[in-house]
């Protein structure tokens, strides 16, 4: 399975959370929810992190261009 | 004397010579009076008996012929010019032997200051009645005219004077100028003429007419009715620049604006070149300026956008970012690791939760996980 993209990975993370609050997954599932949503909030922050680093990266070129 | 017709029938009829001596009678018993007009065609010669001239009404041209003694007028030793206004006391008379009327002088005066004081007075009024002297009458002088007309004396300083005052002002103004009689009888037409002529030349566009400064005689020309009518009738502007400040003569009431010297004068009629340089000067400068504070602005607003077109990737960021905390806090919140934190712990046994004691033996292996870290557990009873 291909890696999700940022924003499916996000979709992904809210319906757990809402799965979980609504109290009625048992512990086991809670507990595999849980570590999946984890995972999914590290797969979104770093696709973050990388695109901000694009950003800034691409600023800064941009920045050096100027006359 | 009885004057008698000859009878044909019913008819009376009368021989030339009967009917003038008739009317000579008639004229005769007219009383004597004064009249008043302009000296023309004054005759005079040693060996006649009288003199012969014509007066002229200004007004109109009417004229009336006059005849004095040789010898009276001789007398008065008027040395009168042609044009020259006059007040003559005489009567009627008709010359018999040719049908002749004619005024018989008996005296001849020049007119005086005063009489020249209450004609002035009188057409002063007369003329302002009829409107010549309103303010609503006076025309624009133009700004930059492309040729100047000046009317002035042939001999005049007021010439030079006015000359050198619009040059120096305005170097390349192109004035015309035309000389002519300025004092004496015939300067009033003379004037006139001059103006109607000086009007009709070709992108004259306002007109200076310049006489010094001179007694209250000498400038009478330019109080004449004829010259004021003239004025009046221009179709160009006139600026009158007659004698001095104290002076008014009618013309400066008559004419669009009124000048006391020849610099006021070339500052009615041109402008000042080096002020003109210099204001064009500074719309140079100011429209320079306004160029660049347009374009300073305009960067600015582009600053603008590029800031926030860097902003705005940055911007969606942070608010996904705090999306995703917010999401991460919630789970946070609901892991199960809150629930062992309060003091509970999950007990497993071959990677089963264990739920019920008669899960396991005594014994058993079982992996205990807590709030911080696990331990890895016998059972020692059951229960």
């Amino acid at each position: 399975m291909s890696e999700p993209s940022f924003e499916e990975a996000q979709r992904e993370l809210e319906g757990i959370v809402e799965r979980l609050e609504s109290g009625k997954a048992s512990l086991d599932e809670a507990i595999t929810l849980w570590e999946r949503g984890e995972e999914l909030y590290r797969l979104c922050s770093t696709r973050l992190d990388t695109a901000q680093g694009k950003i800034e990266e691409l600023a800064r070129r941009v920045e050096a261009v100027k006359p | 004397m009885k004057i008698e017709a000859i009878e044909y029938g019913d008819r009376s009829v009368y021989t030339v010579s009967a009917f003038n001596r008739g009317v000579a009678e008639w004229l005769s018993r007219l009383p004597s009076l004064w009249v008043e007009g302009e000296v023309t065609e004054l005759r005079r010669q040693d060996r006649w008996q009288s003199i012969f001239l014509t007066l002229k009404d200004p007004a109109d041209g009417a004229c009336l012929a006059v005849t004095m003694p040789r010898g009276q007028f001789d007398a008065l030793r008027l040395d009168l010019a042609d044009g020259e206004r006059i007040h003559v006391f005489g009567r009627p008379q008709l010359y018999e032997a040719r049908g002749d009327f004619r005024f018989r002088a008996l005296t001849i005066e020049r007119f005086g200051l005063g009489d020249h004081l209450a004609a002035l007075e009188r057409l002063k009024r007369k003329l302002a009645d009829e409107g010549l002297f309103a303010p609503d009458r006076k025309r624009a002088l133009p700004r930059l005219p492309r040729r100047i007309g000046l009317v002035t004396g042939n001999d005049a300083a007021a010439k030079r004077d006015v000359l050198t005052a619009i040059t120096a002002r305005f170097p390349p103004a192109r004035i015309l100028v035309a000389e002519t009689y300025v004092q004496g009888p015939r300067a009033a037409s003379a004037i006139a003429e001059a103006l109607r002529e000086i009007c009709d030349a070709p992108e004259i566009e306002v007109v200076v007419l310049a006489r010094g400064g001179g007694s209250f005689e000498d400038l009478l020309p330019f109080s004449d009715e004829r010259l004021i009518r003239a004025i009046a009738d221009c179709p160009v502007p006139i600026v009158s620049a007659v004698g001095h400040e104290q002076d008014l003569p009618l013309s400066d009431l008559v004419a669009d604006a009124r000048a006391s010297t020849p610099t006021a004068a070339a500052r009615l009629v041109v402008p000042d070149l080096a002020e003109l340089n210099a204001r064009l000067e500074r719309s140079r400068a100011a429209l320079a300026r306004g160029t660049r504070s347009a374009l300073d602005r305009e960067r600015r607003r582009l600053d603008l956008a590029r800031d926030h077109l860097r902003r705005a990737p940055l911007l969606m960021l942070e608010r996904r970012r705090a999306a995703l905390e917010q999401t991460a806090g919630r789970l946070r919140a609901l892991s199960p690791r809150a629930t062992l934190e309060r003091g509970y712990a999950i007990v497993r046994a071959a990677g089963e939760i264990v739920r019920a004691s008669s899960q396991v033996a005594t014994g058993a292996r079982v992996d205990v996980e807590l709030g911080k870290g696990g331990l890895g557990a016998r059972v020692e009873e059951t229960r």
